[in-house]
């Protein structure tokens, strides 16, 4: 009996009087409705009885009357507790004081969906403007976007620069919106003591794009577009997710070949990306060289991708119901020359992870994360295998055609930036024998089935193995074309949790290296809000803050 | 009369002010076209032929740019910083004897070592002013790591400088390149390895370029510059990684002595000085792409507990091994 089975088993026998409705429709994902404020009792019940167990992320449904919180909790398949409260008095309890991991989860449901959480440590916005204006949110089904205009914005509860007061020896080095570590816009702020970082306070928000509340209003096989837009380097892992949530409530038998097909494009994918993290985590090291050539070699992956998809990046690849397009006799081979050629390259470059003492020097033993802390933050993907816990969607809850292909998953226990630079490293090589076993038993047949545009109703969670972690996305269906709901849970965002225990105690040097370690998106952590208001000076330093007398004394007198 | 004259061209043209322009505009071309080849790029590329002009280019582009002064600095010593640390190091390099003399005829002395290097240390101290007077954090903590970096490598740097010194018995340049028939790269071979390792940390490079560290510090303690103070800031590091690969030649590779088969002793004085120089250059650039940043700690730690008892261990050797080197130095 699998760890999942397990815990159907435990929540049947010892929570039979919390559950209302049991439903396992698929292999490895259950459904189960809880009565109302059960849900505490469910989820430490799983922490107690089933290992590594994590809480993949907080989906909050508008059902009409009632605003349904699922619970999607990770152990080998997903178990999803469905917690149902009243729409006019939207309060429930947080779960956080059980697993501080559901922080920010708690907090996006109450940004989105106007959920109050009973004792949440900071329950404040997290990816809507501070500005917002209160009683407003947008994924509640009958909300109606005001005009937004600035003026009706709220001024006074914008943005504040309290938290930016120093104090005492402690100075504020704010990185973001704007910095060369980051490559996307995202605002931490750092408490720095000397070259001690004393707290960080990280700000989300500044890529939202409102992909979940437009997937509402576009039809299923337009939302395939739609999602693969969250994310230009794992947009394969999006389309891939969302078809499958999709296939699953349609109950659509993809073809094998095409079940292949993503894969190969799954994996090529993550070729590319743990490239690029290598790489940038060389640039982030001041390792220019390391950072070049890395990112030389992995243009002939790139090069494949264009030639199997079309596209460089952006694939186009999956559909509903299987791929658009079938790969070549003459490039498969192509494409198996490439892997044999970038395999060197790649053992190469782990060897200078391992090898090289600058680098040990700048990774070994900074930005720690001790596997129970891992688990307790339900932090996914490499950083959780550098911690210790050698968790993979791929092998836990196969999808595609991982459960035909052998492979080996990969983890480390130093649990540092090293262990998390490695477990990538690593990767590339299993990746690379997938490709290989995946193009040389590639079954023949048609690419794709023929899908009716409305879905019957159902819901569907699906998870895959992103290159950043597990990627999780719920569907729901009303029986229309259009989806009820689509959530999408991107890696980031679960390990973004990770960064500020990461962080305490170490370096103002070791910033760049541990939030590199972390491979963050921020695009696909902000995927949904819908305007950009803020004036840029109430994000920066404003003048006044960096050089009123106070500041200046500080600098002067602590500066060392 | 006579003699202003050739005083003045000494000083502005050759091999003064202009000529030692032109040098570190060749220099900073070389540094960055052979980087970008450790890093399979291009380097320069389109600026005359193989990009040599690009860095006159670049200088040219940030001279004519706006040149900001944020209104909450301290401004004389905003703008006072830079220039000082210019002329600091310029005035150094005017030590150094490129083609066979020093730029000012006869104003070798015995001491003129320690000068030079007395100067690069005070120039060091106008870039970190240069980034207090910014009164930004990221130029704040760039400026502290600029001098915490280097209280670490100074030490050692002095002590290894000596060991040629001692060897030549004298603390002036030209008499330690004129004693130098065999290179004391040969002699002491410690000694010279030592002192590039503690160069790249006086120069601010890979690994020890925490200063400037980009990806933590954004521009470090040049953040708030633009325009002409920023360019002056760019030329005084053009300046400093001159003088530090001509420290080398000087004291380790014999300066700019060398074969001369024919022709006037100026020019091949020169040509050696140049070529062994840019040896050095390319030495720097290898070690400076084979290796991550460290940090500041990891620094300071290491020029303390390592460097510095090595750097006295290596004079030590000198000195035990001097009287058996004694028959080959001039």
């Amino acid at each position: 009996m699998g760890t999942f089975e397990k815990a159907v088993e435990v929540l049947k026998n010892d929570f039979a009087d919390g559950i209302i409705d049991l439903k396992v429709p698929r292999k490895k994902k259950a459904f189960l409705l809880l009565k109302p404020e059960h849900h505490r009792e469910a989820v430490s019940l799983l922490l107690k009885n089933v290992e590594e167990t994590i809480l993949s992320t907080i989906t909050g449904v508008d059902l009409g009357n009632e605003i349904e919180l699922n619970y999607h909790m990770a152990c080998e398949g997903t178990i999803t507790l469905k917690n149902r409260i009243p729409k006019e008095k939207p309060i429930t309890k947080t779960i956080t004081d059980i697993l501080p991991g559901a922080n920010l989860y708690e907090r996006e449901v109450y940004d989105l969906l106007g959920v109050a959480f009973d004792c949440h440590p900071n329950l404040e916005r997290l990816l809507l403007p501070d500005n917002w204006p209160n009683g407003n949110y947008p994924l509640r089904r009958d909300w109606n976007p005001p005009e937004m205009q600035e003026s009706n914005l709220d001024e006074n509860s914008s943005l504040s620069t309290e938290a930016l007061e120093d104090s005492g020896s402690l100075i504020n080095v704010v990185v973001g919106p704007q910095h060369p570590v980051l490559h996307e816009p995202e605002r931490f702020s750092f408490k720095v003591d000397g070259e001690t970082v004393v707290a960080v306070e990280p700000r989300l928000g500044y890529v939202h794009r409102g992909i979940e509340k437009a997937a509402e209003r576009m039809m299923y096989f337009q939302d395939v577009f739609l999602v693969e837009r969250i994310c230009g380097i794992c947009n394969a892992a999006h389309t891939t997710v969302f078809c499958q949530a999709v296939e699953d409530i349609g109950n659509i038998e993809t073809p094998p070949r095409a079940l292949y097909l993503r894969t190969i494009i799954h994996e090529l994918n993550r070729v590319h990306s743990h490239l690029l993290l290598l790489g940038v985590g060389g640039h982030l090291l001041g390792f220019e060289a390391f950072f070049q050539h890395v990112w030389r070699d992995r243009e002939p992956i790139m090069a494949i991708i264009e030639q199997i998809t079309g596209n460089r990046l952006m694939s186009g690849f999956n559909t509903i119901g299987g791929v658009r397009r079938d790969i070549t006799p003459s490039s498969i081979e192509k494409t198996l020359k490439t892997i044999k050629a970038v395999r060197k390259r790649a053992v190469f470059y782990k060897n200078v992870l391992e090898e090289d003492a600058t680098l040990r020097l700048r990774t070994e033993g900074i930005g720690v994360l001790n596997r129970d802390a891992a688990l307790k933050l339900c932090v996914v993907g490499p950083v959780l295998r550098g911690s210790g816990v050698a968790s993979d969607v791929r092998k836990d809850d196969p999808y595609a055609a991982y459960d035909e292909i052998p492979f080996n998953v990969v983890s480390y226990t130093e649990c540092d930036t090293w262990a998390r630079l490695m477990v990538r490293a690593d990767e590339i090589l299993e990746s690379l024998n997938i490709l290989e076993y995946a193009l040389t038993n590639l079954p023949s047949g048609r690419l794709r089935v023929r899908v009716q545009r409305k879905i019957p109703e159902g819901e569907a969670v699906s998870r895959v193995e992103a290159p950043r972690g597990e990627l999780v996305h719920y569907v729901k269906s009303d029986g229309s074309a259009y989806p009820y709901r689509v959530k999408v849970r991107a890696p980031t965002l679960a390990n973004l949790m990770a960064f500020p225990d990461m962080i305490r105690g170490s370096y103002i040097a070791d910033i760049p290296s541990v939030m590199g370690s972390l491979d963050p998106c921020f695009s696909c952590t902000d995927r949904m809000a819908f305007i950009d208001t803020n004036n840029s000076q109430k994000w920066h330093w404003s003048l006044d803050d960096v050089n009123n007398s106070k500041h200046k004394k500080e600098l002067i007198s602590n500066g060392s | 009369m006579a003699l202003d004259l050739l005083f003045l061209v000494r000083t502005l043209v050759f091999p003064g002010l202009i000529f030692l322009l032109v040098l570190v505009l060749f220099f900073d071309w070389f540094e960055r076209k052979v980087a970008a080849r450790f890093q399979n790029r291009m380097g320069p590329s389109y600026a005359g032929p193989f990009g040599i002009l690009q860095p006159v280019a670049d200088y040219i582009k940030l001279f004519s740019k706006e040149d900001i002064t944020p209104e909450q600095t301290s401004k004389l010593l905003f703008v006072v910083a830079p220039l000082l640390a210019f002329s600091l190091f310029v005035f150094a390099l005017f030590y150094i004897p490129i083609e066979g003399s020093n730029v000012i005829l006869n104003s070798s002395f015995e001491g003129d070592l320690l000068l030079v290097l007395l100067l690069v240390t005070l120039a060091n101290f106008g870039i970190f002013l240069s980034g207090w007077a910014s009164l930004n954090p990221y130029s704040g903590i760039g400026a502290t790591r600029v001098l915490t970096q280097f209280l670490g490598y100074d030490i050692p740097l002095i002590l290894l400088a000596i060991g040629p010194a001692f060897l030549a018995r004298s603390l002036s340049i030209i008499n330690i390149t004129a004693s130098q028939s065999i290179p004391f790269v040969l002699l002491i071979p410690w000694s010279a390895v030592l002192f590039i390792i503690v160069l790249q940390a006086e120069l601010e490079k890979d690994p020890f370029d925490i200063p400037h560290a980009e990806t933590e510090i954004v521009g470090g303690y040049e953040t708030e510059y633009s325009g002409r103070k920023l360019a002056f800031i760019k030329l005084s590091e053009d300046f400093q990684f001159l003088i530090g690969a001509s420290l080398v030649t000087v004291l380790f590779l014999g300066g700019s002595h060398g074969p001369m088969p024919f022709g006037p002793a100026e020019f091949w004085h020169v040509f050696w000085f140049i070529v062994k120089t840019l040896g050095v250059v390319f030495i720097l650039e290898y070690v400076g792409n084979v290796s991550a940043r460290l940090r500041i700690d990891q620094v300071v730690h290491g020029n303390w507990q390592l460097l510095i008892p090595l750097s006295v261990l290596s004079l030590a050797l000198t000195v035990i091994v001097e009287p058996l080197l004694r028959s080959v130095i001039v």
